[in-house]
């Protein structure tokens, strides 16, 4: 019995291509995947390289972030699209989701219940400020050249489990730039946060640490068979809104949650034209 | 992505075989690529005292045959391919969008080695028109100015001044059309986004209770 090879085609397949390694500094591999439950709440995780890194052998530049927080019963995401024009933004990426989700963790620490999304998003920016002052061994360097470094889209959400006896699980998130947080009930999508753009692409990215004041926020409730999906623009532009073929084939394969690695292998679709890096957390009540 | 470029009669000989070269060159690059192909629609419309369509939108791949550009008419006029340029986007984008595609902001490869043989007005309104925030789909403008090109014109044909270009003292105009070809390439193969640079700086200050993550990353 052989194992199941090669990605799921959606509409025309992309283009066979030799994928190079990218083994640079830091370490950023190909893809990751995570997953699991938390006070009931089932978690999919998974980052993968789209196919323009792969043909040019460029280190991924999204991530994403998980983190548990026992005592509130909450489980905190986070997803980064690192701005490609920007050299070290894979690090971006990756300093953004890990700070924010700490930040967060913090709060709820402290007992907050009403989260405050400034601070996050401070600390998150600042990490980026630091990391730059770091690296170019300039301590008083500040917001403009550390964009130009480590630019990065942030979307954060907080989803706390519903107490035994109640549905609905409540959410709040947060954004900075193009990284959506979008429900997925009965088939449809629907945005939470994020602009489901009709216009043109390739304006500008809203990215931290800029737009550090840009900070959009939202909160909904997860109801049952419902489920909160945050991803990054290399999933939500091929998805479109969700009502063409990728939508299609999401909300099915959706309905329960799959295995850990067959929701990254899901992830990596196949579909001509679409070769950005792509991210996707999905989080069912 | 549209190619834009002069006909006027001082185009004649090494330049124009220079653009002729540089578009079968561009499109072998093209469809070697196994990504960019599918991803980029290109047209080219020429200007000399009118403006021509030489080439509707399409996908550069080995079977497309080029059109073969060659001096003609009296004069330069900017005006007729500015508004050659207005009149065709809208629809060609309707187009694309009609086909189901996402499309990005066109983008506008501007080539002339003249100084426009027209009044003032008449190309800057036109230029006005293509550029105005109103029109939704205007385009991202290079423009590259090669032999008696004036610099200040190409500058200001420019979306903005860095995407202005002109010939450096001392080559020769065949080179400069062949880097320039390059260059149209270059913008299909490297989609490096841009950062959005919005309008002032920030003050920002390190956050009360910033905390350094100990472990290394992932």
């Amino acid at each position: 019995m052989r194992l199941a090879r090669g990605p799921l085609t959606i509409g025309e397949p992309a283009p066979d291509i030799d994928v190079r390694l990218s083994g640079a500094e830091p370490y950023r591999p190909d893809a990751i995947a995570d997953g699991g439950t938390a006070f009931g709440l089932v978690v999919r995780a998974a980052s993968v390289r789209g196919l323009s890194k792969r043909f040019a052998g460029g280190p991924r530049q999204d991530d994403v972030c998980l983190r548990v927080h026992d005592a509130s019963r909450m489980v905190i995401a986070a997803v980064a699209d690192g701005v490609s024009g920007a050299p070290r933004s894979a690090l971006g990426a990756a300093l953004a989701v890990r700070h924010a989700t700490a930040a967060v963790a913090r709060q709820l620490d402290g007992g907050a219940g009403e989260l405050d999304w400034r601070d996050v998003f401070d600390q998150a920016a600042w990490a980026l400020v630091e990391e730059h002052r770091r690296f170019a061994g300039k301590p008083e360097a500040g917001v403009e050249e550390t964009c130009e470094s480590l630019a990065t889209t942030l979307v954060v959400a907080a989803v706390r489990a519903p107490d035994d006896g109640t549905a609905g699980a409540r959410v709040q998130l947060a954004a900075v730039g193009d990284s959506p947080a979008l429900v997925l009930s009965g088939g449809a999508f629907s945005t939470v946060l994020g602009t489901p753009g009709d216009g043109l692409l390739g304006a500008g990215v809203e990215a931290l640490p800029r737009f550090v004041r840009g900070v959009c926020e939202a909160e909904c409730t997860l109801e049952p068979r419902t489920i909160l999906l945050m991803c990054t623009d290399g999933l939500a532009l091929p998805l479109a809104g969700g009502a063409g073929e990728v939508g299609r084939t999401l909300a099915r394969e959706l309905a329960t949650p799959p295995d850990i690695i067959d929701f990254a292998r899901l992830l990596d679709f196949s579909r001509s034209t679409y070769d950005d890096d792509r991210s996707l957390v999905a989080i069912w009540p | 992505m549209y190619f834009v470029g002069d006909e006027s009669h001082s185009m004649a000989g090494d330049a124009i075989g220079a653009v002729n070269q540089g578009l079968i060159d561009l499109r072998d690059e093209v469809a070697k690529h196994p990504l960019i192909g599918k991803k980029v629609r290109f047209g080219i419309i020429t200007f000399a005292d009118t403006a021509q369509t030489r080439l509707e939108l399409s996908e550069l791949n080995e079977d497309l045959i080029l059109p073969t550009l060659a001096p003609r008419g009296r004069g330069t006029s900017y005006s007729s391919a500015l508004d050659a340029l207005r009149q065709t986007i809208p629809g060609d984008v309707a187009l694309l969008k009609g086909s189901g595609y996402q499309v990005h902001r066109p983008s506008v490869f501007f080539l002339s080695d003249g100084q426009p043989t027209e009044k003032e007005d008449k190309w800057r309104s036109r230029l006005d028109e293509l550029k105005d925030p109103g029109f939704k789909e205007r385009p991202n403008i290079l423009a590259f100015g090669v032999g008696d090109a004036d610099a200040t014109v190409i500058q200001q044909v420019a979306s903005a001044p860095r995407y202005a270009f002109m010939m450096t003292e001392g080559s020769s105009t065949a080179g400069a059309i062949a880097e320039f070809a390059a260059s149209m390439l270059n913008s299909m193969v490297s989609s490096a986004e841009r950062l959005d640079r919005g309008e002032q700086t920030i003050e920002f200050e390190k956050p009360e209770g910033f905390v350094q993550l100990d472990a290394p990353l992932v």
